[in-house]
């Protein structure tokens, strides 16, 4: 009963005590079964129910409860610390179950503390590590105050001061503006300067705890209303001379701008997967609604477009989760590379993501504007979105994260670099502890791509979906040498944040390819290791690589009709049995 | 101790950098003040990791990514290249 076949799979791999796979299953099942089935109105978690808290502007309480009981703060801590975070995919994994019904409690009671919590686990000392642990398994909340809405991004500028007071310590002055959880927060980890010099070595990050400080000379500012996660607590924070202690600072002064790029790297990689489970939740409303509707005397199911719609919402779904895979998984095996995997991830996934919902609307028809009922989830969804976009830096922030980088990858890495190991691509198997420490800001290597160009030449072309395969990945090649050609003929005002917009349809590009290399990825192991039947089928794969050569505007020639029927069978196949639309094809609990 | 030559000087590094620096701003070369900051001219934080991808190719020598938030003037980031280049070939000549 416990998640039988999940277990199973991991002990045939050879694992006799619990491993990680089993230890992750277990997990995700604990989570699907304590919040239960969405769809059931006697549920206090149903999408009725979580719509109506929504509509109130609150987080779901029994939302909160539920993530309470299950101890959901000590997923954030790493196993050393007492928790039990191990892998980055796994904990994409988990929240996905939390996802796929609210983003607002995704945001609100998780992954906020995350952000904040990795800047201590990347660079804090012992004590810190501690405290935080101890907070987080505690069912306590931790609030990430980098940003000031005079920069934005920008936020090497902030002027959020902690001053070195006399006889030690800081005083805190300045404020921070949009910050989830500000108010309830049991700590918070405030990106402070430190030096009023310009330049990227004059902030610092502090841990300051809420126990303890001069209540008379700090505040919490007012909350803002918001269109999407509208439960969300996003307030702000005042300190007019606030002293904390010397302890509060987290790793040397001045290296506060170094932590948060490096915290960052793990961050990005992480949130925007998570959000697989909400794009998710949106496609599987819209079957119910195809299957159910009757017009022209068909069910909109048997409208071609409507049709092609849904199995390219599924696709998508499939292309943002190898990448995030491949994201997550590089923060384990290929450190060094990840600023720029973690970028592209950032940048593309929740547009991929977002762009499938807007699609599937169209399918849902007018029933995508009513705010209740048996669909009112998916307007809720599509309203949430965004906020994978807009939060933690923007798209094109991002963007601009990828662009410095690219004259180099394009003169030391394309098609010159080894392929990034196998491991990268398998969704089940063991990850060696995450290494903060090899975390780097650039690194001019990139395997993933490498990956893409080492598949045209392995590529077996016996049956008409693996040429078809096959052709797709020569195109993509192509436009690697494409984008290869333009990156080094970047000039050097085209490496800043101020960059020409060609730059950033350069990066767009390269993301897109790094997502049809995570995708080949992910089908060559699955064939290999006789993993998923369905995964190692070529169809997916040819879809997948249709719709990202067509969003890089190539025409590529139409599929066999094989694929669009393998994957539609797919769709209908896991909507009945109510399986996730990830790579994963995760049962429900029951 | 002999000190090995580099064929680089402090002098020569500082005009290419202000050459690089110059093209990265938009700016001539004559208008970067070696003495100033590279942020106060508007240099962000991404374009001074961009930077120092510039110099470990161009001078072959491998430097951190954040040399340029270090070293944050022209003649600053030249002192510090010389040193590095001069440890490199020092290592090189030794081995
Ligand atoms: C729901 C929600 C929750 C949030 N929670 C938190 C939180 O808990 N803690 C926290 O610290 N912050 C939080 N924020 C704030 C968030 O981090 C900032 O809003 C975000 O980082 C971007 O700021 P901005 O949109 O104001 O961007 P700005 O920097 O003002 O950007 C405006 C536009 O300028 C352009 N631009 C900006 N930078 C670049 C660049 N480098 N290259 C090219 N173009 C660029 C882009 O077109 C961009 O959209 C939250 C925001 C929201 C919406």
């Amino acid at each position: 009963m416990l998640i039988g076949t999940e277990l199973q799979r991991a002990v045939q791999d050879g694992q006799e005590a619990p491993g990680q796979e089993a230890r992750a299953a277990t997990r995700v099942a604990e989570l699907d079964r304590r919040l239960g089935d969405p769809t059931d109105d006697g549920n206090e978690l149903s999408y009725t129910r979580l719509l109506e808290a929504d509509e109130a502007g609150e987080l779901s309480e029994p939302g909160e409860r539920a993530l309470d009981e299950l101890g959901l703060g000590a997923d954030f801590v790493p196993r050393a610390e007492g928790g039990r975070l191990e892998r980055l995919d796994t904990l994409v994994r988990i929240m996905r179950q939390v996802f796929r019904r609210d983003v607002a409690l995704g945001l609100g009671y998780g992954v906020t503390s995350f952000m904040a919590a990795v800047n201590i686990w990347t660079s804090g000392d012992a004590a810190q590590r501690a405290c935080l642990a101890r907070i987080l398994t505690g069912g306590g909340k931790v609030s990430v105050a980098y940003h000031e809405l005079a920069h934005g991004n920008d936020f090497v500028r902030n002027e959020f001061e902690a001053r070195p007071a006399e006889g030690g310590g800081y005083l805190l002055n300045g404020a921070k503006q949009v910050i989830n959880n500000a108010q309830r927060a049991d700590a918070w980890v405030l990106f402070s300067r430190t030096s009023p010099a310009p330049g990227s070595r004059s902030h610092s990050v502090l841990f300051v705890e809420r126990d303890g400080l001069d209540t008379d000379t700090w505040q919490v500012l007012p909350r803002y209303d918001t269109v999407g996660v509208r439960g969300c607590l996003l307030s702000g924070l005042r300190f007019d001379d606030t002293p904390v202690p010397a302890s509060a600072l987290v790793g040397e002064p001045g290296k506060g701008v170094e932590t948060a790029l490096r915290a960052f790297q793990i961050t990005r990689s992480a949130l925007p997967g998570m959000a697989v489970g909400t794009t998710d939740t949106a496609l599987r409303t819209v079957v119910r609604f195809a299957l159910g509707r009757q017009l022209y005397r068909k069910s909109v199911m048997d409208i071609p477009h409507a049709r092609g719609t849904l199995s390219g919402a599924f696709v998508d779904l499939l292309t943002c989760d190898s990448l995030s895979l491949a994201a997550t998984r590089a923060v384990h095996l290929l450190p060094e590379q990840t600023s720029v995997f973690a970028a592209a991830t950032k940048y593309l996934v929740p547009k991929v993501l977002t762009d499938a919902m807007h699609e599937l609307s169209i399918v849902l028809g007018a029933r995508f504007y009513i705010r209740d009922g048996e669909h009112g989830i998916f307007q809720k969804h599509l309203r949430d979105m965004p906020v994978l976009s807009l939060g933690h830096a923007g798209s094109a922030a991002c963007q601009a994260t990828i662009i410095p980088q690219l004259s180099r990858l394009a003169r030391r890495s394309w098609f010159s670099d080894e392929p990034a190991p196998a491991q990268l691509f398998q969704p089940r198997t063991d990850l060696p502890d995450l290494s903060y420490g090899r975390l780097t800001l650039a690194s001019g290597r990139d395997g993933l791509s490498a990956t893409l160009v080492a598949a045209v030449d392995q590529l077996p072309g016996a049956s008409p979906e693996e040429r078809a395969v096959q052709g797709l990945a020569l195109q993509l090649v192509d436009e690697l040498r494409q984008v290869q050609e333009a990156s080094r003929a970047l000039a050097p005002e085209d490496r800043t944040a101020l960059a020409r917009p060609a730059a950033f349809a350069l990066a767009d590009r390269y993301a897109v390819l790094l997502a049809a290399a995570s995708a080949i990825g992910v089908r060559q192991q699955a064939s290999h290791d006789g993993g998923d039947a369905f995964l190692a089928d070529p169809a997916w794969l040819a879809a997948a690589l249709h719709r990202l050569a067509r969003r890089l505007g190539r025409r590529p020639a139409d599929l066999p009709a094989s694929v669009d029927a393998r994957v539609h069978e797919e769709v209908l196949r896991r909507f009945h049995a109510r399986t996730s639309y990830d790579l994963y094809d995760t049962p429900p609990a029951g | 101790m002999p000190v090995p030559t580099t064929g680089h000087t402090t002098e020569s590094l500082t005009t290419w950098l202000a050459e690089r620096i110059a093209l990265y701003l938009k700016r001539q070369p004559a208008e970067i003040d070696p003495d100033v900051p590279l942020a106060e001219y508007g240099l962000d934080s991404v374009a001074a990791l961009s930077l120092c991808g510039d110099i470990e190719d161009d001078f072959d020598l491998v430097i951190e990514p954040t040399a340029a938030w270090d070293y944050p003037t022209v003649h600053a980031l030249a002192g510090h290249l010389v040193e590095e280049l001069a440890a490199e070939a020092a290592k090189d000549g030794g081995a």
